[in-house]
């Protein structure tokens, strides 16, 4: 669920997100759910001219399985944290495994 | 040639008749189907009562009289053995009963089906008892409403409904007419009778399971079932619609389930159902032809809250003002939207029981807590093990938005609340009680669920034999399954001989990482040990004493493994070739960034350790040793990274602890510096500087505050005057190479604590020194912005005012 948690600390910011499809949008992130669909609001398609029929969504849901990356503010990451965060699941997954 | 003429001659068709005991059949048939209930036999001597012997039986001699004499009368003829002749057509009935089954295989189809297949019956039947039927406990003797019976007459236009003919009561004539055909018929063909001509039906012997369908519909007067067929309504339904009053008394269905009907339809049609609008009045006045029964008014809907006035006819509605009249209508025309959506969605009304809603929530309850996995723990720490960087974040930063983490406990809970209140709501409800008790099992199934999916977690995974994994089942907090690699068996030894590899190594990247990664599992815990700190014991209470001690126990054992974890204590190997474990240790970023957090959980002396094991191996040191140039040569990006880290993530650590070390440990320091390190090589590096600066600023601090012994100040005296001496050649190389190349101030803090420690005439000495780079620094900054130059003015004057000079006197 490390995703997940780390996900949800960026509700309300701007991030870009890249499909599999090579469509890049850039919006605000109102939700995430723990399969990692992803909620945008305020969308902006990047290389619009590519995919004029994107030019009226203002909004969308993107399941989780079709996200190649999401880009996202540097400033709000906490690195220091997240990678305790790893050790930690790493730690929960290795419990598990066993 | 037998009574009706069958031949009864055929080969191996042997029948109930053909058996001498022919009740022997039912008792062995009862017999097993008694087996499981009661094998008490009933003995005749033990029950009997011996009534029967206190009978009168002398009086017998008018017997003859009566019953007439025996003796002269004619031979008795055979026209009495019914037995013997119905045993020549036994092998008709059995043939009569396989075909009627097979026409009919199944109860619902049996309208369907008329006698056209006749002649398919050929193959070889099973022996029959003709009793089988009662064999079956759900059997209902035939009933059969003949309606002709009570004067109703046949409705010819519900021929769809109609099994074709099959309840006509033939008269004694067709039936022998029938007879002598199909006997004729058998003859010719040399078959057995059953070939019946297509469309007559067996008048003799009535199917044993008579669709019971058309029967009731039968019932029914036509009317309404021709104005329910006319809107489409399939006759399944129609049945649920009837009440059960409706009936005519003596058919009213039998209290056992026909076998053609679904169950769930009879359960709704003994209790109205009670979303259904318009029922109770459409059935109320059977005679009437739906269709035109007048649209209800809408008062008789819901009346009571209706703020309209009440309107009963149309001229009423004239008399309105024109403004309430629009409302009226308006309103009127809603509620016709709403009745007709109702009236549409009421086709599907008791399709599903309440029970049966009920047990799909109570499935889906279910999944949801084995989903959960553990529901009701909203326990701080299982959250902050799931969702650990999200909570922590929150609390560091603020949540983003309003809480969004709602326990799934509490979620379930509130669900359930939820149907409950549902359920509740329908009160006045035959069956109230009925549904509370439900809701009472399923919360308490509900319960059982939690704890069955607590107390066995390990049935998340699957391990099918043989197979190099496993496969954990997805949850809703691991939607994804997973494929776990099953760990060998020797996982133990594995570890050890790891172990082994990485006390031969103790210097590749990799068993160096893993230390590293192995202090930071140390910290983690150590920092998770302070969260459970239990409060500060009461003196008064043995038991938290108890607790704390226990805790503070806990909390050396960790220490202890951080500090080994840590390597600081490995021997100190002089000249070898690879650096020291803690060095190394300290040689990568992770390492750098983790010691503020080790400073945090370790004492004084472990804090001291660490220092010194530094400053003995200053120039070792990664910062210190990438940090040497040649002339005319910058550092790279990569080393400036690893010193600005350093400086930011370990200096203040260290000065943290120099701000308050005794004197006599600096002077050790100061000693260990000289004597362990190459004093030219680390004071050219900004790293090495700082940490002299914090030393000499310390020992200055210490003097001015008086706490100095005079025996450690002389100590502290002589140390200093070598590592003066040592500097002394260099003062000008300790700078960055070109003037222009940025920070220098760290250089000018060093000068300014030598200088303020040093003795007039090394001043002297320092100042001629450095003298060159002063006025090149004070002339750069004037051609500098005016801003940036005041700062590199300042920097120097911090130096120039430690030996009592300014940059304003040099003009």
């Amino acid at each position: 669920m490390l995703f997940f948690s780390f996900f949800k600390t960026l509700t309300n910011q701007t991030v870009t997100i890249e499909l599999k499809n090579d469509i890049r949008i850039r919006g605000t992130l109102k939700s995430v759910d723990q399969y990692l669909n992803i909620k945008l609001d305020d969308v902006d398609v990047l290389d619009l001219d590519k995919y004029p029929h994107l030019s009226s969504v203002k909004n969308m849901f993107i399941r989780g399985s079709v996200v190649r990356y999401v880009m996202l503010p540097r400033s709000e990451v906490d690195v220091g944290l997240l990678e305790d965060a790893t050790r930690r699941e790493a730690a929960n997954q290795a419990g598990k495994a066993r | 040639m037998s009574f009706f003429g069958f031949d009864t001659t055929l080969p191996n068709k042997k029948g109930f008749f053909d058996n001498s005991d022919p009740f022997a059949e039912v008792a062995r048939a009862r017999a097993a189907g008694q087996q499981d209930d009661d094998d008490d036999a009933i003995d005749f001597e033990d029950t009997y009562d011996g009534l029967g012997d206190q009978l009168n039986e002398d009086q017998d001699a008018f017997n003859d009289d009566t019953f007439g004499d025996v003796g002269e009368a004619a031979p008795v003829g055979k026209d009495f053995d019914f037995f013997g002749r119905t045993a020549q057509v036994a092998d008709a009935f059995g043939e009569e009963q396989v075909r009627y089954n097979l026409q009919y295989p199944a109860p619902s189809e049996g309208v369907a089906e008329t006698t056209t297949q006749t002649n398919a019956v050929q193959e070889p039947k099973p022996k029959r008892t003709g009793y089988e039927k009662y064999e079956d406990p759900g059997y209902i003797p035939d009933l059969q409403a003949k309606s002709s019976v009570w004067g109703v007459s046949k409705k010819p236009e519900e021929p769809i409904y109609e099994p074709p003919a099959a309840r006509r009561i033939l008269s004694l004539e067709e039936v022998e007419a029938q007879l002598r055909q199909s006997s004729a018929r058998s003859t010719l063909l040399a078959q057995p009778p059953v070939s019946l001509p297509p469309g007559i039906p067996e008048p003799l012997y009535p199917p044993q399971q008579m669709p019971l369908l058309p029967e009731i519909f039968s019932q029914i007067p036509p009317e309404i079932l021709q104005a329910q067929l006319a809107k489409g309504v399939p006759p399944a339904q129609l049945l649920q619609h009837l009440p059960q009053p409706m009936v005519p008394e003596p058919y009213s269905l039998p209290p056992q389930a026909p076998p053609g009907i679904p169950l769930h339809l009879l359960q709704n049609a003994n209790f109205p159902p009670q979303h259904m609008v318009p029922p109770p009045q459409r059935h109320a006045m059977p005679p009437r032809p739906l269709q035109q029964q007048p649209p209800l008014p809408p008062q008789a809907l819901q009346g009571a809250n209706n703020p309209m006035p009440v309107i009963t006819n149309p001229q009423q509605l004239m008399q309105l003002p024109e403004e309430q009249r629009m409302a009226y209508l308006l309103e009127d025309a809603k509620r016709a939207k709403r009745n007709h959506k109702i009236f549409l969605l009421s086709r599907f009304n008791g399709l599903m029981t309440p029970q049966d809603k009920n047990f799909i929530t109570r499935i889906q309850l279910q999944q949801l807590v084995a989903a959960a996995g553990n529901v009701g723990d909203s326990d701080p720490e299982a959250v902050l093990a799931e969702d650990f960087y999200y909570q922590v974040y929150s609390q560091i930063r603020g949540a983003p938005r309003q809480h969004p983490h709602q326990p799934l406990g509490h979620f379930a809970q509130t669900y359930l609340f939820q149907t409950g209140n549902r359920f509740g709501g329908h009160g006045g409800r035959r069956n109230g009680q009925n549904a509370d008790n439900h809701m009472q099992r399923m919360q308490q199934q509900v319960q059982r669920a939690v704890e069955a999916a607590k107390a066995k977690p390990k049935n998340k995974q699957l391990i099918i034999e043989g197979s190099l994994g496993k496969i954990s089942f997805s949850n809703a907090k691991a939607p994804r399954t997973m494929l776990n690699i099953k760990r060998p068996e020797s996982s133990e030894g594995g570890k050890t001989a790891k172990k082994a590899q990485t006390d031969l190594s103790l210097t590749d990247r990799k068993s160096i990482l893993n230390s590293i990664e192995n202090v930071y599992n140390n910290l983690m815990a150590m920092e998770d040990m302070e969260r459970t700190m239990p409060p500060p014991p009461d003196e008064s209470d043995p038991e938290a004493i108890q607790r704390h001690m226990e805790w503070r126990q806990k909390v050396r054992s960790l220490n202890q493994k951080l500090w080994q974890a840590l390597k600081v204590m490995e021997p100190i190997v002089p000249n070898a070739n690879t650096p020291h474990p803690f060095i190394a240790f300290l040689s990568y970023p992770k390492g750098k960034k983790a010691i503020p957090r080790i400073f945090r959980q370790i004492d004084q002396e472990q804090r001291v350790t660490i220092l010194t094991m530094i400053v003995v191996h200053l120039d070792t040191l990664d910062v210190v040793r990438r940090s040497q140039l040649a002339p005319g040569e910058s550092l790279s990006l990569d080393v400036r990274e690893a010193v600005e880290l350093f400086s930011q993530a370990v200096m203040p650590s260290l000065l943290m602890y120099v701000s308050e070390a005794p004197f006599n440990i600096i002077i050790g320091l100061l000693g260990l510096v000289i004597a362990q390190t190459h004093v030219q090589t680390v004071a050219k590096t900004r790293i090495g500087l700082g940490i002299l600066t914090m030393m000499l600023s310390r020992a200055e601090i210490v003097k001015e505050a008086g706490q100095a012994e005079e025996r450690d100040w002389q100590q502290w005296v002589e140390k200093f005057n070598v590592l003066f001496d040592t500097l002394e050649p260099i003062f000008a190389d300790i700078f960055p190479a070109s003037i222009n190349a940025g920070d220098d101030m760290y250089v000018w803090q060093f000068l300014a604590a030598v200088g303020i420690g040093a003795s007039p005439e090394q001043q002297q000495r320092l100042v001629i020194a450095v003298k060159d780079r002063v006025m090149e620094t004070v002339n750069y900054s004037k051609t500098l912005p005016p801003d940036m130059g005041s700062q590199r003015l300042g920097n120097v004057n911090l130096f120039m005012r430690a030996i009592g000079l300014d940059v304003e006197l040099l003009g």
